[in-house]
């Protein structure tokens, strides 16, 4: 009992510590433009909603346009990513064919290269394909598992799997497709629910690439929407900044939750043993 | 080149079947096997040759010109090496943004997988209020790298921050800590460690992994709680952990985000968290020196991937495959 | 459009071939890169040909940052020419300026500039330099853009190596903003225009000490390009020489030891107070955060800065002869060299620049209006602190010096490299002396291209 009472005691003092800049942040986003560059401390002087209210409402679009546009870039992304990247690890942690070290070699090199150099080259490639101004950029490549993260993850995982379910699968004459519907599917799921959350998470703060390929206000998403409240000639609204900075990490912060229940249900290897 | 399968995968008894039979579908199976591998791997093969490979040669070729942002395409000249010599002998802000990389990556990777390591274990099992715990703990990694984060660790980090209130309660004087050069790669440190939630996350996801049974098995020959994490947790884990080290690792020595929004994207105050890829980005677009930037980015690609060739023949030694390690 | 051409460059490796043929190589990639999407937009609309009917339909793009005030503007400014010219249509695209460059510069690296975009003096010179704007004079000179109205000195502003690069869009000045309100508290006199550097620098000493040490007299703008300028200006010195830095080390060295001595004796904020508004985000200058009495801004900040303060705030010129401040071209509209509807595009920067209900439209958001006839109609709809800011540029109109020239290619680096000494003296991590010569030599490196 009282090793519980220390470890929530641990718990919650590490969380007040992580917590405090955030809390921070929503304190901030209920101070008068007035206060918030020359009030430090978290408690405003004067609570004020008109944050909520103006960064809603003040641009020409109403801002939940811009969380509707990160969410559909984000679902299609989690999407993308969760099958192409499923099919690759598969193909690089368990069958054996002529060449696989070398492009899991060049697959690994493909997440050292610094990608702001990439840029110019990206947009004359993606310029030339005719898909400029429009959101395929930013989702075909992850139909096409160019994300490595994911798919070394999932390789990593995959590894994870003992060999001797697959070779009972193979004993009862399974081939590749079906030990990867019957074998490694079902239980790459922790792997699957990491690279959707992740996917969802950083496509929704993503921002170059959305602002390089997105022209219209009305396709904009919400990374790019929240810097229009912030401009250094001029023109800064801190307050509904901070405002919808608030609000955007709603919807990630509920993604998570939902998501990582899946991660904590135990998978039972066992009952796969046969 | 590689073992085969049948060398690496756990005999299998065929029992009286004739020996030939087995040998036939093994063959048959092992084309079928590479054929299926390709087929597996055909969404990434075409993503390489249609997105990934060329812009990154593109930019490698662009190493050795003279080309600036804007300049007309028929106008950029070959130089050779000239950009490479000018990045390690002329340029005194290239080994200083080395130093700086080195500096943050050496101190934050360790503490920020750590701190992941420990609350992920501290919240493995499915308790009540754990969920709730696991987004908390998640929630800074959520702001990313957020516009107002730079606000937020001012707010903090300053001179009249959060912080220096803190240690005000114990009499301690605080520093400007965001604004001071000797610590304004400290509070990155700081802000690396606090957004611990990715490998935390991916951690909670191995730790699944991990067959109950094992653990049954040990608390019934009476293992202590420790030799239960020396023995099972730690092997068990170790695919996900060297994953876990090997993109901090890359992360760590890009750092460009953080660095980038807490400094407004300048590298302040004097230099002092001019990360190398903070340094690439102002070469490349704010002195228009394209063809520099590509240089000092093949380069990164070069020392980054000796250092990751590094953790993966180490890994040879401590990270367990449930599979047979046939890698 | 199949990209053929870059496919096959990983078929020969680029690095075993003659330089020729290396340099055609890579020229054909970006042959291939830039020409295909030309033809994809040919065959996509068939009236791309420039043609000569007036009144066929054209639909041009326009670029620009700001916050939704100034889109707001913009827009109603277009729509008004949309009205007058109904067979021009805009493809409107605004942001903030956090990433505006970024996405400019790869837009036209792509050959896909839009055809009128927003650019300010730091980056003016790198893309009129680098040939991506279209040279105006011949328009202006067919007073197809009329500049007659225009400040003389403005106009000039926009023109980079004797081509008009852009249409000034407003004028801005030097102004030192400072705290009305907690001088009144304080029971002081407020600066005055004129005052001399040193006067400014004991006049903060006693705003230091009045206030009990929590609000320092005045920022340290030794960091700060626009006070190093006029500071130079009234020595008879310039920022830049043509391509090399118009200052000597003795005067940098000046420069840095006088902000040097004003720390000494708390005129100034230490160092880290300093470099939080360094930058120049509104947000963080210290008028506004309550650290100090005065911030060095454009004149035109100041209702931006009056919004994020309860404390009056008003507006004098940069200490010294005011004859060292000048008309300075705030923004600029420039159209791309690319441009297929070039002669629409200078109509409507014509448009946006001269009439007066777009001027109205428009008001003072990207500085006092360029034309001289439109600023006088705009002037009678101000009100608060932008009347204020339009007030004392007019006023300081007639004892403005001649402008200087636009700066050149490697302006912005040259602005971060000074920040960058000048924090390292405010640091106490290097003497002044040896920041004035490490901070010559690398922004004339940086000149020099």
């Amino acid at each position: 009992m009282t090793k519980n009472i220390a470890r929530i005691a641990v718990l919650v003092v590490v969380v007040a510590a992580v917590l405090y800049p955030l809390i921070w942040m929503i304190g901030s986003s209920l101070k008068s433009p007035e206060e918030i560059s020359n009030n430090l401390s978290v408690i405003p002087r004067e609570f004020t909603w008109s944050n909520y209210d103006k960064g809603w409402t003040s641009l020409d679009i109403v801002f939940g346009r811009f969380f509707l546009n990160s969410a559909i870039i984000a679902l299609a992304t989690v999407l993308a990513n969760c099958v192409s990247c499923l099919l690759a690890a598969y193909a690089f942690a368990r069958l054996q064919f002529r060449g696989r070290a070398l492009f899991f070699t060049i697959m690994i090199g493909t997440l050292l290269l610094p990608h702001h150099v990439l840029l110019i080259p990206q947009y004359l490639l993606f310029n030339n394909f005719g898909w400029i101004n429009t959101p395929l950029p930013l989702v075909v490549p992850k139909m096409l598992a160019t994300e490595a993260f994911f798919v070394f993850l999932m390789v990593q995982f995959m590894r994870g799997i003992p060999r001797e379910l697959d070779e009972a699968a193979k004993i009862d004459g399974a081939d590749p497709y079906r030990i990867f519907r019957h074998v490694i599917f079902p239980l790459a799921r922790p792997a699957l629910v990491t690279t959707a959350i992740f996917s969802f998470i950083w496509t929704w703060n993503d921002f170059l690439p959305q602002l390089i390929y997105l022209n219209d206000l009305s396709h904009y998403t919400v990374p790019v929407a929240l810097r229009l409240f912030v401009d250094s000639s001029g023109q800064s609204s801190i307050g509904p900044m901070f405002a919808m900075s608030v609000l955007s990490l709603l919807p990630v912060f509920l993604f998570f939750l939902a998501f990582q229940r899946l991660l904590v249900e135990g998978i039972n290897t066992a009952g796969l043993k046969g | 080149m590689q073992p085969s399968l049948a060398e690496l995968g756990p005999r299998t008894d065929a029992g009286p079947l004739a020996p030939q039979r087995a040998a036939r579908r093994r063959g048959s199976s092992r084309r079928g096997e590479a054929t299926a591998g390709y087929v597996f791997l055909s969404p990434w093969l075409l993503g390489l040759l249609g997105i990934t490979a060329l812009p990154m040669i593109f930019s490698l070729v662009l190493s050795f010109t003279d080309y600036e942002l804007l300049d007309d395409w028929s106008q950029v000249q070959f130089v050779g090496l000239a950009n490479y010599k000018r990045m390690f002998t002329e340029d005194p802000h290239y080994w200083h943004s080395v130093a700086v990389t080195l500096r943050y990556a050496l101190i934050a990777v360790p503490l920020k997988l750590a701190a992941a390591l420990g609350v992920a274990l501290l919240l493995r099992r499915d308790r009540k209020g754990n969920g709730l715990f696991r987004g908390l703990f998640y929630l800074p990694s959520l702001l990313g790298g957020s516009v107002a984060l730079a606000l937020v660790w001012l707010a903090m980090f300053s001179r009249d921050g959060a912080f220096n209130a803190f240690l005000g309660i114990f009499g301690i004087e605080g520093k400007p800590w965001v604004n001071d050069p000797d610590w304004s790669l400290s509070t990155l440190i700081v802000l690396a460690v606090w957004q611990f939630g990715a490998p935390m996350v991916i951690f909670l996801a191995g730790l699944k992994q991990i067959p109950v049974e094992l653990y049954e098995a040990a608390s019934v020959d009476g293992a202590s709680r420790l030799r239960q994490f020396w023995h099972i947790t730690l092997p068990m884990l170790s695919p996900v952990l060297f994953f876990n080290l090997v993109m901090e690792v890359i992360h760590g020595f890009q750092g460009f985000t953080g660095a980038y929004v807490i400094s407004g994207g300048e590298g302040g105050p004097v230099d002092s968290t001019l990360m190398y890829t903070l340094y690439l980005y102002v070469a490349g677009f704010t002195d228009f020196k394209m063809a520099y930037a590509s240089a000092m980015a093949w380069v990164f690609l070069l020392v980054i991937g000796v250092i990751t060739a590094g953790l993966f023949a180490t890994g040879r030694y401590w990270v367990h495959y449930s599979d047979g390690g046939d890698k | 459009m199949k990209p053929t051409a870059p496919l096959a460059v990983g078929a020969h490796s680029p690095l075993h071939n003659g330089s020729a043929s290396r340099r055609t190589l890579l020229r054909g990639i970006a042959a291939a890169a830039l020409a295909a999407p030309a033809a994809a937009v040919l065959a996509a609309c068939g009236d791309d040909k420039p043609s000569n009917d007036p009144n066929a339909p054209v639909e041009l793009s326009i670029f620009w940052w700001g916050g939704d005030a100034r889109a707001k503007m913009t827009e109603d400014a277009l729509a008004l020419y949309t009205a007058k010219h109904p067979n021009v249509t805009f493809k409107k695209t605004w942001q903030a300026n956090a990433g505006y460059y970024d996405k400019l510069a790869t837009l036209t690296a792509g050959g896909n500039a839009p055809d009128i975009f927003q650019i300010d003096d730091g980056a003016l010179s790198e893309y009129a330099e680098r040939n991506q704007t279209l040279d105006l004079s011949k328009y202006a000179d067919s007073n197809k853009l009329d500049k007659s109205k225009i400040l003389p000195g403005l106009w000039q502003a926009g023109v980079v190596e004797g081509k008009a690069a852009g249409v000034p869009m407003g004028e801005n000045t030097p102004g030192m903003i400072y705290d009305k309100g907690l001088l009144k508290t304080l029971g002081l006199p407020e600066p005055t225009t004129g005052m001399t550097w040193d006067a400014l620098i004991a006049w903060a000493a006693q705003v230091t000490s009045k206030s009990g040490g929590k609000v320092f007299g005045t920022m340290d703008p030794s960091a700060d390009y626009k006070a190093l300028w006029v500071w130079l200006r009234q020595q008879g010195k310039q920022l830049y020489d043509g391509k090399k830095v118009g200052a000597s080390a003795e005067d940098l060295t000046k420069w840095f030891d006088l902000w040097k001595g004003a720390r000494d004796t708390k005129a100034a904020p230490p160092a880290d107070v300093i470099h939080g508004a360094n930058a120049g985000a509104v947000a963080n200058q210290l008028v506004v955060t309550g650290k100090a009495a005065t911030s060095f801004m454009w004149a035109n900040q100041l209702p931006e800065l009056q919004k994020a303060t309860k404390s009056e705030l008003g507006v004098v010129a940069y200490p010294g002869d005011p004859s060292g401040q000048w008309a300075r071209a705030a923004l600029y509209f420039s159209i791309y060299k690319g441009s297929k509807h070039a002669d629409v595009a200078v109509d409507v920067l014509n448009f946006l620049v001269n009439d007066v209900e777009a001027g109205k439209v428009l008001g003072t958001d990207r500085g006092l209006n360029a034309n001289t006839d439109v600023r006088t109609a705009v002037a009678s709809t101000l009100k608060d602190a932008a009347a204020t800011a339009a007030q004392f540029e007019t006023d300081l109109a007639s004892k403005f010096g001649q402008p200087p020239t636009v700066p050149p290619k490697g302006h912005v680096k040259v602005r971060s490299l000074l920040i960058t000494y000048a924090e390292n003296v405010q640091y106490g991590k290097a003497t002044s002396a040896a920041a004035a010569d490490a901070f010559l030599k690398e922004a004339n490196a940086a000149l020099a291209g």
